[in-house]
């Protein structure tokens, strides 16, 4: 029984972690229409980024994060101008700019190696004593983790739901040329989805290297697998379904490592994947894949 | 790509018919030129238009105008090039040749998404409403470039106009859910947030059933022209669009081969007959 509540706990947390990013890398592919593979790669240089302001410069963890995603987002947003949309207008089909993408993943990965190294990091922070809720443990930034992972879902509900932004985004990510006659600026909503999905992406990779504890160049890519397991279970472009695929993902991964060895987390989250496309193809909550005819 | 083709193919066929009737096309133009004196005076005004996709252009030096306050329709066979004459006025398509002008102001090479402030509405023939919104948000993302003060009034002056979406709306129904008569509402309702000056309305029955096409064509487009909107229809049911017409327009083969007053056209059997095929029996 205590293995499964210590289970649980990690369960939560590593939902937290999948939910920030898997938001951001639905989100992003619902607005633009473009499957992001570089996102993983992302969450590296977020992670490696944070370092260098954190053990380098001396920075407040925070404060690293903040900046980290920050960058991670405007980087999103270069990345969208400067390579994404010459693509797009040349007119390259889905697959062609999953491919590019594939390729960004690769050349930001590697170079996050060229320029830190193959070494494992750690942040320099101090460790600060457990924290007990109920029969759950949690250490100081597991909670942290915890806590930003519930804000920022609950900001990016309200940005969607309540704000002009968030619904033109919605609006563009149901019909584009629709927007456009009703007088949005799509390019504008293009960027702004992007600088969302990157800076979601830093938050995640740089929560990911410290509830980890130590961290290499491909703790990104390592994870990117899951998320987009946590993604397409919700449905892929729906941002509620990518948190509910989060959750699902992140704590039948861990209670499965009861069982099984651990190492075969990954293998645990595509069976659940595919035991679910089977019966629902378009994911839990259908719409954008439905709607995309990218139902499984 | 495969629908440009179908457009030549098919214009391709109605090149032989109305040469054959070369002559008849013509006293109509005619005839009908004199009678443009007595409309009011043009908002819209498309003049010596020429556009397609590169190839050779699918519609070539077109003329026409949607007069204040009035429905203007647009007919004629498929391939006539009326989807591209739409693509080109909502700033979708580059014209090649040509101006479109508002108000005296040419909009020619403005941008879809700056053209709705400048008074154009545009209500698409599919896709026309956001799925995966609520009738209250459709609404909103159509008042769109309104402060936000003003969005909550317009949408009750819209709502106003249609107790069935109001009711639609307070039941926070998805708009997928709709009906497709629900839908199109919604659709004109969208476009309307904004008070346009012209709506340019894309086959809005196309997929609706009879009787609700009716209603849209009989009822709700000539209330919108009630309110002072002028309308240009471009409209698979000929007749009945016609009967709401002040004006209509026969496109062929990607020019104006008729611009007469619409009872002008109804009135006259042959014309149907020449270029619209179906015309009398089954689009009434």
């Amino acid at each position: 029984m205590s293995q499964f509540i210590a289970a649980t706990g990690f369960g939560i947390v590593n939902a937290g972690i999948f939910a920030l990013a898997a938001v951001g890398f639905t989100l992003q592919f619902s607005v633009t229409n473009v499957l992001n593979i570089g996102f993983g790669a992302i969450m590296s240089l977020a992670a490696f980024v944070a370092y260098d302001l954190n053990v380098v410069v001396g920075a407040n963890i925070w404060l690293a994060l903040a900046i980290a995603a920050v960058a991670s987002g405007v980087l999103s947003v270069l990345i969208n101008r400067g390579i994404i949309q010459p693509f797009l207008k040349r007119g390259t089909s889905f697959f062609g700019m999953v491919v590019i993408t594939i390729a960004l993943d690769l050349i930001v990965e590697y170079a996050v190696e060229a320029i830190w190294g193959p070494t494992f990091l750690h942040y320099n922070v101090a460790a600060g004593t457990p924290v007990t809720l109920g029969s759950l443990t949690f250490t100081h930034f597991q909670l942290v983790a915890i806590g930003i992972s519930v804000v920022g879902m609950i900001g990016i509900h309200l940005l969607l739901k309540r704000t002009k932004l968030g619904k033109a985004m919605r609006a563009t990510s149901c019909d584009a040329r629709l927007s456009k006659v009703c007088g949005i600026r799509t390019s504008r909503i293009h960027d702004a989805g992007w600088f969302l999905s990157g800076t979601l992406a830093g938050v995640a990779g740089v929560i990911l290297g410290l509830t980890l504890g130590t961290f290499s160049f491909t703790v990104g890519d390592q994870y990117l697998i899951v998320i987009i397991a946590a993604t397409m279970l919700g449905g892929i472009g729906q941002a509620y379904g990518a948190m509910l695929g989060a959750v699902v993902i992140g704590l039948v991964t861990q209670w499965s490592s009861l069982v099984i060895s651990g190492g075969y987390s990954e293998v645990v989250a595509f069976v659940i994947l595919i035991a679910v496309l089977l019966v629902r193809p378009t994911g839990i909550i259908s719409g954008v894949a439905a709607d995309r005819n990218m139902a499984a | 790509m495969h629908i440009w083709q179908d457009d030549v193919s098919t214009s391709n066929d109605d090149v032989s018919t109305s040469n054959d009737d070369a002559s008849t096309s013509h006293d109509h133009i005619e005839v009908s030129l004199a009678a443009e004196h007595g409309r009011p005076e043009p908002i819209l005004q498309v003049a010596d238009l020429s556009a397609g996709y590169g190839g050779p252009p699918i519609v070539s030096g077109l003329n026409l105008t949607v007069g204040k306050g009035e429905i203007v329709t647009i007919v004629g066979p498929n391939g006539a090039g009326k989807s591209t004459l739409v693509k080109t006025i909502i700033g979708e398509l580059r014209a090649s040749r040509g101006v479109v002008t508002l108000a005296g102001k040419p909009v020619t090479a403005v941008p879809t998404e700056l053209l709705v402030r400048r008074g154009i509405g545009y209500v698409p023939q599919r896709n026309d409403v956001f799925g995966m919104l609520t009738v209250r948000e459709n609404l909103e993302v159509g008042g769109y470039l309104l402060a936000k003060r003003e969005v909550g009034r317009r949408i009750q002056e819209t709502l106003a106009y249609f107790p069935r979406l109001e009711e639609l709306a307070a039941r926070r129904v998805l708009v997928s859910k709709m009906s497709g008569g629900e839908r199109k509402m919604l659709a004109l309702a969208r476009a309307l947030m904004m008070r346009p000056e012209v709506l340019i309305l894309d086959e809005p029955t196309a997929g609706l059933a009879v009787q609700v096409a009716k209603t849209v064509l009989h009822e709700q487009v000539p209330a919108l022209a009630e309110r002072g909107v002028s309308i240009l229809l471009i409209e698979q049911r000929a007749a009945d669009a016609l009967e709401i017409s002040n004006w209509g327009y026969v496109l062929v083969s990607g020019m104006v081969r008729i611009s007469a007053s619409a009872s002008e056209i109804l009135g006259r059997k042959d014309i149907g007959e020449i270029f619209l095929g179906k015309f009398s029996t089954d689009t009434r």
